[in-house]
């Protein structure tokens, strides 16, 4: 065991009390005098939760400065491209301990035509809640490419976040050079991949201690395609709408092996991660699912069965999604899965794993059993019965409430804008986005109480979730078909909170794959750090957990890549704590 | 039906596919049919490629047989060497056979592999369902040949209960779900024998 660890609560010492509104004010004030480069920013107004109600959410993107509409495709959608969405991430890519944000953008098309290849925004987070659009100074704008999704990793221990941007396209891996720039090194680094990239994640695969990728694919169409592309395909005798995937081809998943940073090279078959069924891949998530302390990889396809590769610890994988019960619904059928969450949900130290599926289907929650298996708890759970009729995309357990058990918000939205001309039948093309409470292991709907935020209709994709503001709750980015992005502030009534930063020595952050146990008020709780997840989306990397009425965290076991630890015993909550590898 | 009996099978529809164009080729040269009639040698060749076209059916069927059957006999090894495994209370070995016999049983449930399943989706792409009647009444799941729903979701219950057995093996749970698979697989195969 390794003691140690230093604490930096800056952020969340003003901002504990941020429904005070002058408190607030004097916090930016500090705030800015710390770091000079930042504009002067007024803070954005707070609001309070009813006195009836428990969860409270407010859109602020606007008044945040979040503004940048994400294109996708033609208002027809006469191409599955024109409906796939993009993914968001939170990041703090200048280390000044607020979080910032990406969204990837796709094309605007009219007809054949293409209008406006849609640019990739990077959103530096300024004092008081606000945001600045750093997108032309930092080069990280995305190369014209039509975009999918994102992953935040230091690929190169630099110390720095970087960015992969999954394209239609070829992939862009912007290195952070740290000084507010980005460099894009995909191509001399061997990480271009032309094609339908979709969902990615940075793990470490063979434990060498660098970052090995694994990128999704779609279906196998040319640019030519999608531009000419009609619907054609019978929507229940009403509607022609978009083909697909059925029809199509679909692309070949890839796995890049990283050496030491520099490069990476084409090892899928070698590692035994070849998509045989070339399976309609969308999201992807690497997690330690049979518990045995390698980073195991979870792949949601649509209409395909689902892949589980399981690490064998040496570098290699095999495939082992249906007999661990996790590839198939509960009546053996394959769903078109879109996005994945995965967190204990029960806390009985197992992962669960939610895939989000089309419309008049379950998203499915596979419940973990030990040993890598699951089984399907989507009924039992009541999360099924409440996803049956939307069509689910990006996905995440997170305590929304703080009250020490895992609350899960799914982004909605149907692909066909057709069937309004028939609500009736499948609902609508914009959806509301669903927050699910647990209460003790059952997920009930709450939507409806979670404030003017939840009341949004749109078609939403990516998802991603983080503590922008740095008040201790945590808050959902979302991403949106032909508009801008929903930025969700949490002003719920919330409970006690801690949040964890981790580092290895020299500085490098948030190493992926590092694994968080934690003991408050009775209850152990478990976090990981990922890069890839819910739908091609990124979360904040700090890991969060809801303390309840707890002031003071028993321990704190920290178990990072490689298998040591680090333990921190009675740690005042409310703040956020920054541990360090050896230190 | 063995995989050789299968190639013999597609072998023939090729021949009865020039057949066919040959056949049309001659009718046409012989200045067309009477008035009101189709012309007896186009009905002929119809017939030819009727009988091609279902000994394909019957060919598709003889395959998926084969797959399944090659799988059943893998399972079966592996199924021993569970059991030996077991009564030598070798964890190890235990573990590593029941995780293949798991994979083995889930893969007769899929009716094939991933690679398996990627043909298939071929074949519903270009609108070939095997038993468009059985799936329309829930007998078959879309594209399946040879396992029903009942069976493949018997199949998939056995191979994860078996995934389940891997760390904590037993002898006893083991033959219970193997009875099971059996019964199964006995009953797919009087059906389509």
């Amino acid at each position: 065991m390794e003691g140690g660890g230093d604490d930096l609560g800056e952020p969340h010492e003003g901002q504990r009390l941020r429904r005070n509104a002058l408190v607030l004010l004097c916090f930016a004030g500090i705030a800015c005098a710390r770091h000079a480069a930042a504009p002067v920013s007024t803070p954005l107004p707070v609001s309070a939760a009813p006195a009836a109600t428990r969860f409270y959410f407010v859109d602020v993107a606007a008044q945040a400065g979040v503004t940048r509409v994400t294109w996708a495709g033609r208002p027809g959608k006469d191409h599955l491209l024109d409906s796939a969405g993009t993914g968001a991430a939170f990041l703090d890519y200048d280390r000044d301990g607020r979080l910032d944000l990406y969204i990837v953008n796709g094309w605007r098309l009219d007809g054949a035509r293409v209008v406006e290849r849609g640019r990739n925004a990077l959103y530096r987070g300024l004092p008081g809640g606000r945001f600045e659009d750093v997108t032309d100074r930092s080069g990280a704008g995305g190369e014209g490419e039509w975009g999918a999704g994102v992953a935040v990793a230091d690929y190169d221990a630099g110390g720095w976040p970087d960015l992969l941007v999954t394209n239609f396209g070829r992939n862009v891996l912007y290195r952070n050079r740290g000084d507010g720039t980005f460099e894009n090194v995909a191509a001399p680094l061997g990480l271009a991949s032309p094609g339908w990239n979709t969902g990615a994640a940075f793990f470490d695969a063979d434990g060498d201690g660098d970052l090995d990728l694994y990128v999704a694919s779609y279906i196998d169409c040319t640019l030519e395609d999608v531009l000419h592309a009609k619907p054609t395909l019978d929507w229940k005798g009403l509607e022609k709408v978009a083909a697909g995937p059925f029809g199509f081809k679909g692309a070949p998943d890839h796995y890049f092996r990283s050496e030491g940073g520099k490069r990476f090279v084409d090892a899928t078959a070698e590692a035994g991660l070849e998509d045989r069924a070339l399976g309609f891949g969308f999201a992807v998530r690497a997690a330690d699912f049979d518990g045995d302390g390698d980073p195991d990889l979870y792949v949601a396809n649509d209409s395909d069965p689902n892949y589980l590769y399981r690490n064998e610890g040496n570098g290699t994988f095999r495939e082992v999604g249906v007999w661990s019960g996790c590839a198939l619904d509960a009546n053996g059928a394959a769903q078109a899965s879109m996005g994945i969450a995965t967190d204990d949900v029960n806390g009985d130290g197992l992962l669960d794993v939610l895939v989000t599926n089309f419309s008049q289907d379950f998203s499915t929650l596979y419940r973990g059993i030990g040993g890598g298996l699951f089984e399907d708890a989507s009924e039992q759970t009541g999360v099924g019965p409440i996803t049956y009729l939307p069509m689910s995309w990006g996905a995440a357990f997170a305590d929304f409430d703080n009250d020490g058990d895992l609350d899960l918000v799914i982004a909605n939205g149907h692909i066909y804008p057709q069937i309004d001309r028939h609500p009736e039948v499948a609902g609508t093309f914009g959806q509301r986005n669903l927050l699910l409470e647990n209460r003790g292991g059952r997920f009930y709907d709450v939507t409806a109480q979670a404030g003017p935020g939840f009341e949004t209709v749109a078609s939403s994709r990516g998802l991603a979730v983080g503590d922008f503001d740095n008040d201790g709750d945590l808050d959902i980015l979302i991403t949106n078909l032909d508009a801008p992005p929903t930025l969700l502030r949490n002003d719920s009534r919330a409970g006690s909170w801690i949040e964890i930063d981790c580092e290895l020595p020299g500085g490098r952050l948030n190493p992926i794959g590092t694994t968080v146990t934690l003991r408050a008020g009775g209850r152990t709780q478990r976090r990981d750090i990922a890069s890839g997840d819910s739908y091609m989306s990124s979360h904040d990397p700090r890991l969060h957990f809801g303390l309840g009425d707890a002031q003071t965290v028993e321990t704190i076991d920290v178990r990072w890549p490689g298998g040591s630890h680090t333990l921190r015993k009675d740690v005042a909550a409310r703040r956020l704590v920054t541990i360090r590898k050896g230190s | 039906m063995t995989l050789r009996g299968a190639g013999r099978a597609l072998g023939s529809a090729t021949v009865f596919a020039a057949t066919l164009v040959v056949g049309a080729g001659a009718v046409l040269a012989q200045g067309g049919p009477a008035p009101g009639r189709t012309p007896a040698e186009m009905v002929a060749t119809y017939n030819t490629l009727a009988d091609a076209i279902l000994a394909v059916k019957n060919t598709e069927t003889n395959l998926v047989r084969t797959i399944l059957g090659a799988t059943y006999a893998h399972a079966r090894v592996e199924l021993e060497r569970a059991r030996k495994a077991i009564k030598a209370a070798d964890a190890k070995a235990s573990e590593t056979a029941l995780e293949n016999l798991a994979a083995d049983v889930a893969e007769m449930g899929t009716e094939g592999d991933s690679a398996v399943g990627a043909v298939r989706k071929r074949l519903l792409e270009g609108g070939h369902h095997h038993h468009a009647d059985g799936e329309a009444k829930g007998i078959y799941d879309e594209g399946y040949v040879v396992v029903t729903r009942v069976a493949k979701q018997s199949f998939l219950d056995a191979s994860k209960a078996i995934g389940q057995m891997a760390r904590a093996p037993k002898a006893d749970g083991l033959e219970a779900e193997w009875k099971e698979v059996e019964t199964t697989w006995a009953s797919l195969m009087k059906d389509n024998g």
